[in-house]
């Protein structure tokens, strides 16, 4: 099944802006997304509801990767999530510009918190993305036990529409 | 050398952009039906038209496209802008609905841009709650003839409803007092007065904001507008209610409310295949070709 994103320009430009922002330890900085899903022939959509970000007390200092978060931050993303039934996809930023991919250690710790979020919103897809300062990838999961899908688009919907990091 | 080259300011590569779009138009008398022939003049690729009706007598003043032969034969509306479109841009994918834009609203899920060129307050009201569920730009045109013999004023309105800016509702374009005497009259709209001019400077308006919106040509596009059109003095100008609705949230569509409300994964419901987009309109995008 095909996945397509899609944000709005205001909601994509929060969120890059409260990831580019230093934190007094970790290299990168971390946020979630929700989103509603709609069907469409063999394609889902997600559209983007709102952005949360982690908030600075909820990193753990670890200096072997960018950001490790800890079970404080999820908790608090998924009763963000639940609150509107919604699709929890995790974000952080590297920066540069071109369609992003996700390091090793992204996959690695990606494939244990993402099947969590099946447990708490087991009826929406889940997943984690990246994004640079002009595209985007993103893992997605419909099912806790099977391998995340890339999605093959992204639309940022203002005044120009953008769309952006096509793997279709 | 490209049929698109005099409109190269639009950006770079405007030709393959335009030409990968879609854009859904929901009616298509005297407002849907100048938009159509002006989106295939511009080079979108990919269109999702709707429109329940056939050519009337009555339709001649202003459909655009619409001849003597249509009214003979009873044409539908969308074949006659599906041959508007075709006639300007061969290759162009055209998706018809001849019935209300409901009925495939999975058609109308992947437009880039919906253009309502609808008479009723509910109908715009539906398109829009539509469009805002989907993240979709929405772009509402009206106009009416006010008043009497000697005074009559010639009024309409483009609107702009992009998702986090104002709706129509904040904009007081759709209120339930409307709402409610539209019912009463059983969501009847009437057969309104209705002139080829005043469509066609709203359905030029209605483009010009979407054409803001599927191109970077403007230095300071607009997500959201309301543009006043009086005929009678050939003026556009900013309603009032805009300008106090802008910097607001708007209550009436939560940004959690976007989305299959029904959505489960574990069981997805039957859906119906969008039609891929044809490997002609891909190829004349590619070629330049109209």
């Amino acid at each position: 099944m095909k996945t397509q994103i899609k944000f709005t320009r205001y909601l994509l430009d929060r969120a890059r802006t409260d990831l580019r922002r230093p934190h007094a330890f970790a290299h990168e900085r971390v946020g979630f997304f929700t989103a509603g899903a709609v069907t469409n022939g063999d394609m889902v959509l997600l559209l983007a509801r709102s952005y949360a970000p982690v908030e600075d007390a909820d990193y753990i200092y670890n200096p072997k990767v960018g950001a490790t978060i800890g079970s404080d931050a999820m908790r608090k993303a998924l009763q963000f999530a639940y609150r509107a039934r919604s699709s929890l996809l995790h974000v952080h930023c590297h920066g540069g510009r071109g369609r992003p991919e996700f390091s090793g250690v992204d996959l690695d710790s990606g494939s244990e918190f993402v099947p969590g979020f099946f447990h708490a919103i087991p009826r929406m897809p889940h997943g984690m993305l990246v994004l640079s300062e002009d595209s985007a990838t993103a893992k997605i999961r419909f099912d806790e036990t099977k391998a995340g899908q890339y999605a093959s688009g992204f639309t940022s919907v203002g005044a120009p529409l953008v769309k952006f990091g096509d793997r279709s | 050398m490209s049929w698109l080259d005099r409109q190269s300011f639009l950006g770079a590569d405007s030709d393959t952009v335009l030409g990968a779009r879609r854009v859904g138009i929901a009616g298509l008398g005297g407002g849907g039906s100048h938009v159509a022939q002006q989106f295939a003049h511009v080079g979108i690729g990919s269109f999702v038209l709707a429109d329940p009706d056939a050519m009337e007598d009555t339709n001649l003043n202003r459909l655009v496209g619409g001849t003597r032969a249509d009214v003979r034969r009873k044409t539908l509306k969308v074949d006659i802008a599906e041959r508007v479109v075709k006639g300007i841009r061969r290759y162009a994918e055209v998706l018809k609905i001849a019935d209300r834009w409901q009925t495939r609203g999975d058609l109308f899920k992947t437009c880039d841009v919906i253009v309502g060129g609808l008479d009723s307050v509910r109908a715009k009201d539906e398109l829009e709650a539509f469009s805002r569920r989907h993240l979709i730009a929405y772009i509402d045109m009206g106009m009416d003839v006010h008043g009497a013999a000697g005074q009559h004023l010639i009024a309409g309105q483009v609107m702009l409803s992009s998702p986090g800016t104002p709706c129509l509702r904040c904009m007081g374009l759709v209120t339930d007092k409307l709402l409610e005497r539209e019912a009463a009259k059983y969501g009847n709209a009437g057969g309104n007065p209705q002139v080829v001019w005043p469509n066609g400077v709203l359905a030029s308006t209605a483009v010009g904001l979407a054409m803001q919106i599927l191109t970077p040509w403007h230095p300071a596009p607009v997500e959201t507008a309301f543009l006043e059109y009086d005929g009678n003095t050939g003026t556009i100008t900013a309603g009032t209610r805009h300008a106090q609705s802008l910097g607001r949230p708007c209550p009436h569509y939560p940004d959690d409310e976007r989305g299959d409300p029904g959505f489960d994964v574990r069981s997805p419901k039957p859906v119906e295949h969008a039609p891929a987009r044809g490997l002609w309109a891909r190829l004349s995008a590619l070629l330049g070709l109209p």
